[in-house]
């Protein structure tokens, strides 16, 4: 389901994506010696589902396994000197605060400087994969289209070749692609076929995969046979879920299922025991 | 005023719909204002499609829903404060939609903005405002703040060093050294873009900054009900309104914990289980009981790190269609502080 160098895991707010950008990294590191998992936005759930804290220098979390924090500020000085050649500003102070400011006021400029610490990263050919935790669906392609934002409102220069390249990256099928996270419900699944409609009409970046979280199965077994009680409570609420769930996974295009997961306490369970039920499908 | 918020997913649009529902049952005269509802929802409170435009259900007395649109609101909010050839000239610019739809605080603002002006109509009894998912809704309370700090135009104090610049300044870019830096990033058609809009912008500065104090008052005052379910993400967010809440903001009347299972199911388990049952529906229902279980323990370690009174939604597997099961939801809940919100 990976995408061969870049992959970005996206979806809805609250559909697990952290918790799925986790297990694949995890699992991609049972195989390969260098693999990145990059929270883009928020580091608070990748953090607490890998159990480390994140920095925006890649840090080890186990064998195989680097991740990092993409922080703005931190991002700007590096794009500044590495790819607009623009010498270290040496008493920073003010003069990098007013020109946080600007970036942040500037939408296409605070996006394209953020997804290109990621493209940076792929480009510099340290890392086999690179696994995205972005941020919900809406976001996420607003960041995608960053560079043809930059392409449009910026004139020929620096800035405008940086995006070229950036815009190339992300389109090509062989190296980046998209991960959707969604549940089967309703506002998740409407959400995920806006995305992949996106996607595909602005040639934004492929999709490799559809991910549904939290599914649940229909018990083998006959209700009515089930006197009351909370056993017949139980195997009604699973009954309803699953079929109900059902209906909206038809929705999706050859949708990967990950199943609900029963009293879970720490997130860091979350990623390995998705890890695991990943490998055996 | 209600606001209703909490982590994305977690029913805080039914919720907000449910009580607006119940109000409108109380005798109340109730608004329910969201973004971006799902489609069912939206049936169930009379299929309002008008765009920030209150509109009455056909069938429940009392009953008023809005949808909330961010980049319609700024159109709005411009016009209202800046003479008409100077918002004409804002809105064209290239840069109105990309900052407006993408400026963090941006769509909180234009939210709580809306919300503030059906208060002050004065028709509704109960206005129930359902947050933008940004943050966990965080950001709608300091949103006002934020927007101030925009349009007060920091930015264009630092790009030419004076208070309130002439148009003329922007272009003297030699003189300092922060303009040449910029340009060489931006490009200089870009940064005239955005100097022409920070410009064009503080001509609404006075009354935008003026409006913004209106709106924090409102949101003092207003009752917060933080939802939130026994997942790991959504209980991150409700702590952040412990934590992180500005003092000015009044702590939330309850924390929501919904989809919550039926507690009995965790005593069943304990117990051998009735006779001729198949292992799947016995097995089915040790899973849910672990279930059930874990949010127990997710409540009580909640209440035990914040003082706040929480209450309880039953989790209900099936789809909400009509007023009437949006009212049996609150119904079923346990320890909505009702009275405080004036519901019977």
């Amino acid at each position: 389901m990976l995408a061969p160098e870049l992959t970005f895991v996206a979806g809805k707010g609250g559909v697990g994506r952290s918790a799925i950008t986790a297990a694949l990294s995890l699992r991609a590191a049972r195989t390969r010696e260098r693999v990145l998992a990059v929270a883009l936005t928020d580091p608070g759930g990748l953090a607490a589902h890998l159990g480390v804290e994140l920095d925006h220098r890649p840090r080890a979390v186990r064998a195989g396994l680097h991740a990092l924090a993409v922080d703005r500020r931190a991002a700007l000085n590096e794009y500044l000197r590495l790819q607009l050649h623009v010498p270290r500003l040496a008493p920073l102070g003010g003069l990098a605060a007013g020109l946080n400011l600007l970036v942040d006021a500037v939408p296409g400029i605070r996006d394209i400087i953020t997804i290109g610490k990621v493209l940076h990263e792929a480009r510099s050919g340290d890392w086999e994969s690179i696994i995205v935790d972005a941020p919900a669906s809406g976001q996420f392609i607003s960041y995608l289209r960053a560079p043809a934002t930059i392409a449009r409102l910026a004139p020929p220069g620096r800035i405008r070749q940086q995006a070229g390249w950036m815009q190339a990256l992300l389109s090509d099928r062989n190296r980046t692609g998209v991960i959707l996270v969604s549940l089967a419900e309703e506002l998740p699944v409407a959400e995920t076929l806006e995305s992949i409609g996106e996607l595909r009409a602005e040639d934004l970046a492929g999709l490799t995969g559809v991910v549904v979280n939290r599914c649940l199965q229909p018990l083998p077994a006959k209700l009515d046979r089930i006197p009351d009680g909370p056993f017949r409570q139980a195997a009604i609420h699973q009954q309803e879920l699953a079929t109900s769930q059902a209906a909206w996974r038809r929705k999706l295009p050859n949708p990967t299922e990950v199943p609900f997961l029963f009293g879970i306490r720490t997130p860091g369970e979350v990623a390995a025991r998705i890890a695991d039920e990943m490998e055996g499908s | 005023m209600v606001l209703v918020t909490g982590a994305g997913g977690v029913g805080k649009t039914t919720l907000a719909a449910g009580l607006a529902v119940r109000a409108a049952e109380s005798g109340l005269a109730s608004l329910v204002m969201t973004v971006d509802p799902a489609h069912r929802l939206a049936d169930a409170l009379g299929g309002y499609s008008l765009v920030n435009h209150p509109t009455q259900h056909p069938e429940v007395r009392g009953l008023w829903a809005a949808t909330l649109d961010a980049a319609a609101s700024w159109e709005e909010i411009i016009r209202r404060h800046a003479p008409p050839e100077v918002a004409d000239r804002t809105i064209a610019n290239p840069l109105f939609e990309a900052v407006t739809s993408r400026f963090p605080a941006g769509q909180a603002y234009a939210a709580a903005d809306q919300m503030a002006s059906r208060i002050e109509e004065g028709r509704w009894d109960i206005v129930l405002v359902d947050t933008p998912p940004s943050e966990g809704g965080i950001d709608f309370f300091l949103a006002p703040a934020r927007t101030r700090e925009l349009v007060g135009a920091k930015i264009l104090h630092w790009l030419t060093g004076a208070r309130l610049p002439g148009r003329r300044a922007f272009f003297d870019i030699a003189a300092r050294p922060a303009l040449k830096l910029a340009d060489a990033v931006l490009g200089g058609r870009l940064l005239g873009n955005v100097a022409e809009f920070l410009l064009d912008l503080r001509a609404a500065y006075d009354g935008i900054a003026h409006r913004a104090d209106d709106i924090q008052t409102h949101l003092r005052s207003a009752t917060t009900l933080v939802v939130a379910t026994a997942q790991p993400t959504p209980i991150r967010e409700a702590e952040r309104f412990f934590l992180e809440l500005p003092n000015a903001v009044r702590p939330p009347a309850a924390v929501v914990f919904n989809r919550i299972l039926p507690a009995d199911w965790t005593k069943a388990a304990a117990l051998p289980p009735p006779p001729k049952l198949g292992v799947a529906v016995v097995e089915n229902l040790e899973r849910w009981a672990a279930e059930a279980h874990r949010q127990q323990e997710a409540r009580a370690e909640f209440a035990s790190r914040f003082r706040a009174r929480l209450a309880e939604i039953p989790w209900m597997s099936a789809d909400l269609t009509t007023p009437a099961d949006l009212s049996r939801l609150v119904s079923a809940a346990r320890g909505l502080p009702l009275d405080q919100l004036g519901i019977r």
